[in-house]
């Protein structure tokens, strides 16, 4: 039985795209997909993070625990985390999260020799997946000599320590334990609507407008040096802080300005950890949403079944 | 020690619907829907988009304890309807929602990387 269809029509704009992050325009649907959208996105998007650790030899000064729980946060490149598997419903191992389908091999040898203290970093570790490594944000080819770019420190060596371990990637979740979330963070705002009431700012005196103008603590009126008239030069400065409206209430003029929410326009800023790019980080967001819808969906019988069982109810006089 | 597994709060465990609901016995075109290893995400956009359906006299959803890892969606229809048709018909409409916000971002990035 097909009813008829409420659905929206979102609209989307791109202002900012960067790999690691991306800021966006989203209109046209309401606060509680941007909600949902933002709450996926943190937490139900999968990356690859390191799982298991078996430490061979370490004599650092970081116990084994602690050494594994830093590389369990290092990001890992999961563009194929989608399609991976979760190991714990993976056939090809059991369960036991350590065949191709569902994890990544690490392993990691570092040892050091002379007197100079050795940085063992995120380049350390190697992987037996080209398509799974340390998140590398350096632009050009690592040069040898580069000394801002040697990657997430994860413990340092005098002479004499070693560190040598094997680690397992598995695919996971935010929801399970932040190391998997590939969002450092997402946000979203109101688009506010300003509205100047332009007759009762013109009662105000220049000295007025610029004391009124310099009460909001975000940078969103200005005074036009020509017209000296007050413009709106920045509305998404606003923080929804009311020190104007209590301004215009302190100087006897209620009403000079009103400030409301657009409840079907938002701006987003998404952060990525660089596991997943941002862009991607929305479309994969999307996707692991529809399949959480998909999942909750009522078989399509047991809907009719129930047409029948109101059609009873009614003839038991129900 | 005994803390129990992280899984556990979005792993339907054996044995357990991820689905089921509950006429009401009292009111007509009343039920209350049971959701497993769901939480807010869920709960809410099915929540403002069965508002959207003018045959739905009321909906809400309740997220008992945060520990029971389960929702609670309550829905009353017209005779017009019936929750469960409502609740599916729901779904459906955010998952359109989703396919036209897709395509609208991927048009949107295309545009973007041919622009800048
Ligand atoms: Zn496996």
């Amino acid at each position: 039985m097909e009813g008829a269809s409420y659905q929206r029509f979102p609209e989307i704009k791109i202002r900012e795209m960067r790999d690691d992050f991306m800021k966006f325009e989203l209109r046209k649907t309401d606060s509680s997909m941007a909600n949902a959208l933002r709450r996926v996105m943190i937490a139900e998007v999968p990356t690859v993070a390191v799982d298991l650790v078996e430490i061979e030899v370490n004599s650092s000064v970081l116990n084994d625990e602690f050494i594994a729980h830093r590389l369990g946060l290092i990001p890992l490149t999961s563009e194929r985390a989608m399609a991976m598997r979760f190991s714990r419903d993976c056939d090809a191992c059991d369960g036991d999260g350590q065949c191709e389908y569902c994890s990544v091999e690490f392993h990691l040898r570092a040892k050091c020799i002379g007197d100079q203290t050795l940085d063992v970093t995120s380049k350390d570790l190697l992987s037996s997946d080209h398509t799974v490594t340390p998140v590398d944000f350096s632009e050009a080819p690592a040069t040898e000599d580069a000394t801002d770019n040697r990657g997430i420190i994860i413990v340092k060596l005098r002479k004499g320590q070693e560190l040598k371990l094997r680690a397992i990637a598995r695919k996971g979740i935010g929801k399970d334990h932040a190391k998997w979330s590939p969002a450092a963070t997402v946000t979203f705002m109101y688009e506010p609507e300003i509205l100047i009431n332009d007759d009762l700012m013109e009662s105000l005196s220049l000295e007025q407008k610029k004391d009124w103008v310099e009460s909001s603590p975000t940078k969103v009126f200005d005074i036009d040096p020509n017209t000296q008239q007050v413009v709106v030069v920045d509305p998404e400065a606003y923080t929804y802080d009311d020190e104007v409206i209590k301004k215009a209430e302190a100087m006897g003029k209620s009403g000079l300005v009103e400030i409301y929410p657009k409840e079907d326009s938002f701006i987003f800023t998404v952060e990525s950890t660089g596991a997943v790019k941002a862009p991607l980080l929305l479309l994969n967001a999307i996707e692991v949403l529809k399949q959480k819808l998909d999942a909750v969906r009522l078989p399509e019988d047991s809907v009719d079944a129930d047409d029948f069982g109101e059609l009873g109810a009614h003839m038991r006089g129900g | 020690m005994n803390a129990p597994d992280r899984y556990e709060r979005f792993v339907v465990p054996e044995g357990v619907k991820k689905v089921s609901y509950e006429r009401d016995t009292k009111i007509i075109n009343a039920a209350s829907f049971t959701i497993e290893r769901e939480d807010h995400t869920i709960g809410n956009i099915l929540r403002m988009q069965l508002h959207r359906d003018p045959n739905v006299l009321f909906a809400g959803y309740k997220l008992p304890h945060p520990l029971q890892y389960k929702i609670l969606v309550r829905i009353h229809t017209t005779s017009q309807s019936s929750p469960t048709q409502a609740y599916n018909q729901s779904i459906n409409d955010l998952d359109k929602e989703l396919d036209c916000l897709k395509s609208a971002f991927e048009a949107e990035v295309a545009r973007f990387t041919s622009d800048y």
